[in-house]
């Protein structure tokens, strides 16, 4: 074959550019530790990365998320804590109060002051606030949820956060079930709950919660729930064990206080006797619904542990994907760089020699 | 019997010749480097002898003439590679830059701008109460349109490039048509006599190589040594010695989006309407400049305003389902629009939640300030699927686009790649046989110097001979 100059020329300048654009790229992917920089580089990986990426993103947001639900639940726990410390107190006077060999009309009614505390204290309990929000309102956050006379304000609504791409958990404890009662039996039921694969327009309505048997339309559903004949009739309402009978009322913490306080005062102990039993009941409620929460904070420490894991697995998805070797991002740079030299060395024997260099 | 006379002749031919040679190889030599230069060759012959009798006396050597070594079907074939090789490489420097818009390796981008507009909204959640979150929703939900107007911005900018490109290449088109109309009407003037117009011809090559790597042109020559090209199947620039122009004119995209893009017309005489060639128009870097400005662009922002489309619909039909914080029943996020084409770039909040964070809807009752329902709704629209039927859900049908536009990208650069292969080495061909090498023509220097030495002791010698025949008479 003929090898003209032009040929000699234009060979060196493409190996030198071949090897200069190798040196290059591996220069790149060295120094960016990153083997895809482009969605070019590796087009199924580069869109994979980006669906890690979105999750990385939410598992940070859920991460949040847990935080905030763990410090809400912890707080609600120990306030029912604290109610249910009342209720044992409540009992341990009470007793002491139908014995007649140690109290009297005039000591029944010292008890009947310190149960009206108690009863502020639940009350104050009631109208709890964590960062600025009433913790047991339902959705009714901004306003005191229990007035002095222990009528309700909020609604049955439940506060669920997202906790991970499918599930939620109820960060909260509607007032009316904890003070009120309601619905005692329905509490008993898996958390967090798994999302409803519907669309959204049906998942709205099997959402709405009923507020109360008497629900209005739209704008009186956060009414004041009607329990001012709660207290009246709270001795004679129907109660049951809060365990194995579902959607049974339970007991009005409110009522039965002022009831034992009135019977103090008006040196009733028949009817101190009977309300022994519904203290007995209000306690397991409060405990019930304690344990409720635990569990949900159960629920929350083992979504945070698997989160960690999740956080763990997605980056080193990520990593596999989209970062080089560096090992071999190193040796890639070590050959191109030999292979640059050699082209240099060859290069400067190929140019050098013409017959023109021996003619004299 | 050979005269002295017809001796010294000979020598002083042989010496012209030689120097004709010579001159010859500088030439060569001179242009080595340049540019479509075919080396150049000077053909010897004998001349007619001389009959003396029963023999013939040879008179020495003349030129006949100076070729160029030349493949001619060989630059055809580097004109027809050369066009591949100018539409794979438009397209890739193209796409190049498209994928620069989805590269979310080192910058932010619109899938990340989605992820943090859904958790916005989950943080919205956690907090339904608090102003401060709903005006983080707010600014996020903004930064969304925003990033979608972006995309779309960047998008048109570069077909706003490719419209430059266009116009750019058109003149040198025309140019380049210009000069080959001159070179034509001196290579059949130079031809007409019979000698090759060898330095014409080169150059008129070379631009024919340029033109055909903006265009598919065809080119046909006629007896007399002239050609005429033709820009795709209609635009006739070239024709004989005079020459044509082609224009590029701004069209209004018939793509139902807005957007006038540039088209190439041709006049095709005097008075004529300009006639619309841009379709003929398939190769070249022109063509790859098309398909990436007309075919590829446009559907990334079909893409763009079906995901902003969607996004917008899917948000505000559950954003509307609930009350905001005033428990005023629940209007748009994101301001409403009619038509999906330009909904990327058209996208904008709600007057009224722009100008309050307020009327941001979290709730699905009124009058329940930790109602986070439809947040909640809101956070789960990211898992499910609603675009393309169903099958897909914002960020997968986004994140398919991304993998769409790298493996384009990918196949595009690796089209070039190959094609420059292919190119390069056709180069390299036409350079062993019509390119100049130094060594070959350092031996003809010293054969045809030495050629002119002897023809030099020729003529001396026959001075001699009169010499001695004048010294005779003495």
């Amino acid at each position: 074959m003929r090898v003209s100059d032009k040929m000699v020329y234009g060979q060196i300048n493409d190996s030198l550019h071949k090897s200069r654009t190798g040196l290059n790229d591996a220069l790149a992917k060295a120094s960016s530790q990153k083997r895809v920089n482009k969605p070019s580089d590796d087009p199924m990986s580069a869109a994979r990365v980006l669906s890690y990426k979105t999750e990385d993103q939410n598992n940070t947001q859920f991460g949040k998320v847990l935080t905030h639900a763990k410090s809400y639940l912890e707080f609600s726990e120990q306030s029912l804590g604290e109610l249910g410390d009342v209720f044992l107190r409540v009992k341990e006077l009470v007793l002491g109060a139908v014995n007649d060999a140690s109290t009297n009309t005039d000591t029944r009614r010292t008890l009947a002051r310190e149960v009206k505390q108690l009863y502020e204290q639940i009350v104050q309990v009631g109208n709890r606030k964590l960062a600025g929000k009433f913790i047991f309102g339902g959705f009714g956050t901004v306003e005191a949820p229990f007035d002095y006379k222990g009528n309700y304000k909020g609604d049955d609504g439940e506060v669920r956060v997202p906790i991970d791409r499918e599930a939620f958990v109820a960060v909260n404890m509607p007032g009316s079930r904890i003070f009120l009662g309601k619905d005692i039996g329905s509490l008993v039921q898996p958390q967090p709950e798994p999302r409803p694969g519907t669309k959204p327009g049906t998942t709205l309505e099997s959402e709405v919660p009923q507020s109360h048997e008497s629900t209005g339309s739209g704008a009186n559903q956060r009414g004041p729930a009607s329990v001012e004949e709660d207290i009246k009739f709270a001795a004679s309402s129907p109660r049951g064990g809060p365990g194995p009978n579902p959607n049974k009322q339970g007991i009005n913490l409110f009522g039965l206080l002022r009831k034992i306080e009135l019977s103090l005062e008006a040196d009733d102990k028949l009817s101190l006797q009977i309300t022994l039993d519904e203290i007995d009941d209000a306690h397991n409620q409060v405990t019930l619904i304690r344990s409720e929460l635990g569990s949900r904070l159960m629920n929350l420490n083992s979504a945070t542990e698997s989160l960690g894991k999740v956080k763990v697995e997605t980056k080193s998805s990520i990593s596999q994907l989209e970062d080089e070797d560096a090992f071999k991002s190193v040796s890639d740079v070590n050959k191109n760089e030999t292979t640059l030299k050699a082209t240099l060395a060859t290069s400067n024997k190929m140019m050098q020699p013409s017959l023109l260099d021996f003619l004299r | 019997m050979a005269k002295i006379n017809s001796m010294m002749d000979v020598g002083k031919r042989a010496m012209m010749n030689s120097q004709t040679a010579l001159q010859t190889v500088g030439h060569n030599i001179a242009n080595k480097s340049t540019e479509g230069f075919s080396r150049q060759r000077i053909e010897t012959q004998t001349n007619i002898p001389i009959s003396e009798g029963r023999y013939q006396v040879g008179m020495g050597a003349k030129t006949s003439s100076v070729t160029r070594i030349n493949d001619i079907f060989l630059e055809k074939q580097l004109r027809f590679e050369g066009t591949q090789l100018g539409f794979e490489q438009a397209k890739s420097d193209a796409m190049t830059r498209v994928e620069q818009i989805y590269n979310e390796q080192m910058n932010k981008g619109l899938n990340q701008s989605i992820g943090e507009f859904f958790n916005s909204f989950r943080e919205l959640a956690t907090n339904p109460e608090s102003t401060a979150t709903r005006t983080l929703v707010r600014d996020t939900a903004k930064f969304v349109t925003k990033d979608f107007a972006k995309a779309v911005a960047s998008l048109r900018a570069i077909q706003g490039e490719l419209d430059q490109q266009v116009t750019q290449q058109v003149g040198q088109i025309n140019a380049f048509g210009k000069e080959i109309a001159q070179l034509n009407e001196k290579i059949a003037a130079i031809e007409i006599s019979g000698a090759p117009a060898n330095d014409q011809r080169d150059r008129r090559d070379l631009l024919i190589k340029k033109m055909s790597e903006m265009a598919n042109v065809r080119v046909t020559e006629a007896g007399n040594g002239m050609i005429s090209v033709t820009v795709g199947n209609s635009g006739i620039i070239v024709s004989g010695n005079s020459s044509n122009e082609i224009t590029s004119g701004r069209v209004e995209n018939k793509n139902g989006r807005e957007g006038i893009r540039n088209a190439i017309f041709i006049q095709p005489a005097v008075g004529a309407d300009p006639m619309n060639i841009t379709k003929e128009i398939k190769n070249g870097s022109l063509g790859g400049i098309f398909e990436v400005r007309d075919v590829a662009i446009n559907s990334l922002l079909d893409d763009v305003d079906e995901l902003a489309f969607s996004f917008i619909n899917g948000v505000n039909g559950i954003h509307r389902q609930g009350f905001d914080a005033f428990s005023n029943p629940g209007g748009a996020l994101f301001a409403p629009l009619q038509n999906k084409i330009e909904a990327a770039q058209n996208m904008g909040l709600d007057a009224a939640v722009a100008k309050d964070p307020g009327r941001i809807v979290a709730g699905i009752m009124p009058n329940a300030p930790g109602d986070n329902r439809i947040a909640n709704m809101i956070g789960e629209l990211q898992q499910q699927r609603v675009m393309e039927q169903g099958t897909t859900t914002y960020d997968e049908f986004y994140n398919s686009i991304v993998g769409k536009v790298g493996i384009a990208t990918e196949k595009a650069n690796r089209s070039a790649e190959s094609q420059k292969n292919i190119h390069a080495q056709l180069e390299n061909i036409r350079d062993s046989v019509s390119g100049v090498s130094l060594d070959e023509e350092a031996t003809k220097m010293i054969e045809f110097q030495k050629t002119f030495d002897a023809s030099a002791k020729l003529i001396q010698t026959a001075d001699e001979m009169f010499d001695t025949i004048l010294a005779m008479k003495r």
